[in-house]
């Protein structure tokens, strides 16, 4: 799925959690998620540490929609 | 009696050597030179036509010579391609490759080649023809000749194809499952591979890593606080009647729902959206969905002015089982919305 | 530890006043053996259905299968579940061969179940076509799942655990001439001729995705997402130690059945002081996020390690995110030196042209591999269904659906049906049972 919307010219950014299966698939710019049922929050933390987690990891990810790359690359903030 | 036809480069269409390399393609009626032999060992189709190209023509003129050989072919009914053998030609192997994929393309025929292991079209068009594994030079001829035949009779019968393997052409990335035919159980072929592994001995993988396919990488966003963003999703994200029917694994659907007006997803508790992804716990992502689509986050981020604005629809299906090809599919489907709405960049998050 | 399991074959099953095993046939008294399976006040409705190899039965939803068993004189057949946590592993078990406890629900499926066919093509996809079924048909009060795609089917398949053990009991006073016999020396206690053989340890991933507790392999009745490798001695999962889950596509998924018959830890043992040195098995696991995957993977490779292991087989439960699990281990194992070789089954995609792993490495270099979870298959009508065919493509199983743009709905009126092998009963048989064999074409 990534390589073909990366294919049409769209920058892209794939959140996921398991960073050897986005790399596999052939991703380029990937930033980390937590965990595969919850990406962006974990349900035993409060409401507002979700929130703040999400908030930091969506920032990544637009990082790196600007960023400049040559090769697979992983964005951690 | 079926039709086929074969391809030959300048030198066994026997036009002539080096200096007819930029020889441009023609179409004769029947066979020429090693044609015959093909020719005659094909007892299912005759060959009708053949097709020769010089090989830098082909190589420095492609488009050209492909449209030219498309043409030709446009009104000859024929159920069967060959091109080759193209040996350890490199240039041939590539000419051979190139119609080929286009044939197939364009008339949905079976299309047969052979070339040796170390030409370069071998690795360019394996995925795309049935390239047998051929020898080094023009002396195995008959021999190379003789094995695309016989494929090609079996082809036309509609008979059960073996393995790549056993068939003798290189593998395609095609994987199925068989019942193996001496019934050798899992455990048994673990341990004589076990072993042979331990001493030392060569053994052969079921499962050979394939190497990693890559695109080329989409330039950066100049100027985040005007662009566009969206949020593509394979979590299974959707609204809670699931409008769309978007399978719970292998997904071969998909659904794009407004989120205008939305400062987050409300979720399936409140009837809005959940999650139909059969591959994970859904706990999490029905009680808050942005833990999987973010929205919250990226509003706060339009808010903020850092982006532009978020794209009116998130796009989702359900990555688990799904096929490359599906997703794929699905993915070119997306894309032809995401440019016309002139999206500017995505977010894609996965489960 | 020393395990003697005493096998008593069985060559047909029968209802009848007196519950006995006598020349090859057991007998059931239905209602006896009802009551076992009514114990558990939430089991509503149940029934008792024998399926023999070669009748024109289809069964499902199948949702676990048991080896009746039963061991003597040494407590609970399958502690933590069946009875109270004691070690298996060692002393007496008898064994009837050749059939199984199925746990079939009487209409409600779920996203883990399975079919099996009982004569035609469909019966050589699974184990279980060739053996004979005693299928506890039953529904339960567990309202709060009944219309979930996940369901832990915890009734149920306890209720197939007691059976199991219950009809295993009546053979408990009977001595077999068909004895097998588990024995392995304490590592450190071993003489000079196995420690020169090259260690091979069994390395194990058995399901344990799901978070909330209920829906995993039970290792003494724990929950598996909630431990971390350890070392196991291979005559405890022969011997109940295990029981399968509720969770896995069916293909991929180990019944008990399989735990207590593995037949890779048996070729281990086959080979243990001729070829090789067998230490023991790693229990693994399967999960749901990176860091996860990797202490699990660093926790296989320490173990092994610090038994000195020279070699390892490594089996996943399982496909998709698992196989992040799988191949993470076995990068660890090879990058520690230890000559791996993984055992597991693909997702090639109905064209079989997907990418065969979600994740690769190319330490993995050699992989016995069993299936494609995704391979479409047609079935004619059966004479007769136990359970509910609809469910298949009602409620939600792996390989099933309701509705489809070309294909239809997996289940079709004259009872014929089309399905993808995700849903076949333990299809794919990556504890060693599997003739199946992925090709390229």
């Amino acid at each position: 799925m990534v390589k073909e919307i990366e294919k049409a010219g769209i920058t892209i950014v794939q959140m996921a959690n398991l960073i050897p299966v986005a790399k596999s698939v052939g991703a380029n710019r990937m930033v980390p998620t937590i965990s595969i049922p919850y990406p962006l929050g974990d349900p035993n933390t409060s409401l507002d540490e979700q929130w703040k987690l999400r908030y930091k990891r969506v920032g990544w990810a637009l990082d790196a929609l600007t960023t400049e790359i040559e090769d697979q690359t992983l964005f951690e903030g | 009696m079926k039709k086929g036809i074969l391809y030959l480069n300048q030198f066994f269409g026997q036009i002539g050597g080096e200096d007819k390399a930029d020889f441009a393609p023609i179409i004769k009626d029947g066979v020429v030179g090693a044609g015959m032999i093909l020719n005659s060992i094909l007892d299912t189709a005759e060959i009708s036509h053949t097709i020769i190209c010089g090989d830098n023509f082909m190589g420095s003129n492609e488009d050209e010579a492909v449209d030219k050989i498309l043409k030709y072919l446009e009104d000859k009914e024929f159920d069967i391609f060959f091109a080759g053998p193209a040996f350890q030609a490199g240039r041939y192997g590539n000419a051979c490759g190139v119609i080929c994929k286009a044939i197939k393309e364009k008339f949905d025929v079976p299309v047969i080649s052979s070339m040796h292991i170390e030409n370069p079209g071998v690795e360019m068009f394996k995925k795309d023809v049935y390239i047998f594994q051929g020898g080094d030079s023009a002396a195995k001829m008959k021999n190379d000749m003789t094995e695309m035949a016989e494929f090609g009779n079996k082809l036309l019968k509609g008979e059960v194809l073996k393995t790549a393997e056993e068939e003798g052409y290189y593998v395609r990335g095609i994987r199925r499952e068989i019942y193996r035919a001496d019934s050798k159980p899992a455990n048994v072929r673990a341990i004589e591979m076990l072993l042979k592994k331990i001493n030392g001995e060569d053994f052969v993988s079921e499962l050979p890593i394939p190497e990693l396919r890559r695109v080329e990488i989409a330039a950066p966003i100049k100027n985040l606080s005007e662009a566009k963003i969206a949020i593509v999703t394979t979590g299974g994200i959707v609204p809670v009647d699931n409008p769309d029917r978007i399978q719970s694994a292998s997904a071969t659907r998909w659904g794009r729902y407004s989120i205008v007006g939305m400062d987050r997803l409300a979720n399936r508790e409140s009837e809005a959206f959940k999650t139909i992804h059969a591959g994970y716990d859904p706990a999490a992502a029905d009680a808050d969905p942005n833990v999987c689509v973010p929205l919250d986050a990226l509003r706060q981020y339009e808010k903020d002015g850092k982006i532009g604005s978020i794209h009116e629809y998130f796009y989702t299906t359900v990555g688990t089982g799904t096929t490359e090809a599906e997703a794929a599919r699905m993915s070119k489907e997306m894309v032809e919305l995401l440019i016309e709405d002139k999206v500017d960049g995505v977010i894609l998050t996965s489960t | 530890m020393k395990l003697e399991i005493n096998n008593f074959p069985v060559s047909e099953v029968i209802f009848g006043e007196k519950f006995s095993y006598e020349n090859g046939i057991l007998t059931i008294n239905k209602e006896e053996a009802l009551k076992v399976v009514l114990e558990d006040e939430h089991i509503t409705d149940a029934d008792i259905v024998i399926a023999k190899p070669g009748d024109s039965t289809r069964i499902v939803p199948v949702k676990e299968a048991i080896e009746p068993r039963f061991r003597v004189n040494n407590g609970a057949t399958f502690p933590g579940v069946t009875g109270k946590i004691e070690r298996v592993g060692n002393g007496k078990t008898v064994a009837l061969k050749n059939c199984s406890v199925l746990a079939v629900g009487k209409h409600w499926g779920s996203f883990g179940d399975g079919l099996i066919d009982m004569s035609g093509e469909g019966a050589k996809a699974t184990l279980f076509g060739d053996l004979i079924n005693i299928c506890l048909v039953a529904d339960t009060d567990e309202e709060f799942e009944r219309h979930e795609q996940q369901k832990k089917n915890k009734a149920l398949r306890w209720a197939a655990h007691r059976l199991a053990e219950y009809l295993g009991s009546v053979v408990k006073d009977l001595e077999s001439v068909d004895k097998e016999v588990f024995e392995l020396e304490p590592i450190s206690k071993r003489n000079k001729k196995l420690n020169d053989l090259p260690g091979v340890v069994y390395v194990m991933q058995p399901q344990s995705q799901m978070e909330e507790l209920g829906y995993n392999d039970l290792v003494y009745g724990w929950d598996t997402n909630r431990m971390l490798p350890t070392l196991m001695h291979p005559n405890e999962i022969l011997d109940g130690s295990i029981i399968s889950g509720s969770f896995m596509p069916c293909s991929s998924k180990w019944s008990t059945y399989d735990f207590q018959n593995c037949p890779t830890i048996k070729s281990l043992y086959g080979e243990h002081g001729k070829t090789i040195n067998f230490l023991g098995v790693i229990m693994s696991n399967l999960n749901v996020a990176l860091e996860q995957k990797e202490r699990a993977a660093m926790g296989v490779q320490q173990i092994a390690t610090t038994l000195g292991a020279d070699a390892a087989i490594l089996a996943e439960e399982g496909y998709g995110n698992p196989d992040a699990d799988f191949i993470a281990c076995f990068a660890a194992l090879e990058e520690a030196g230890v000559k791996t070789i993984g055992m597991t089954n693909e997702c090639t995609g109905r064209d079989g042209q997907s990418q065969p792993l979600v994740a690769l490495d190319q330490k993995a270099d050699a992989i016995v591999s069993c299936g494609n979870v995704s391979k479409l298959i047609e079935l004619p009508p059966m004479e007769t269904v136990i359970g509910e065919l609809e469910s298949l493509a009602r409620d939600g199983l792996s390989g099933g659906w309701a509705h489809d743009e070309i294909l239809g709905s997996s289940v079709k009126e004259d009872g014929s049906i089309i399905m993808e092998n995700n849903s076949m009963f333990c299809g794919d048989r990556v504890l060693g049972w599997s003739t199946k064999q992925m090709k390229e074409f």
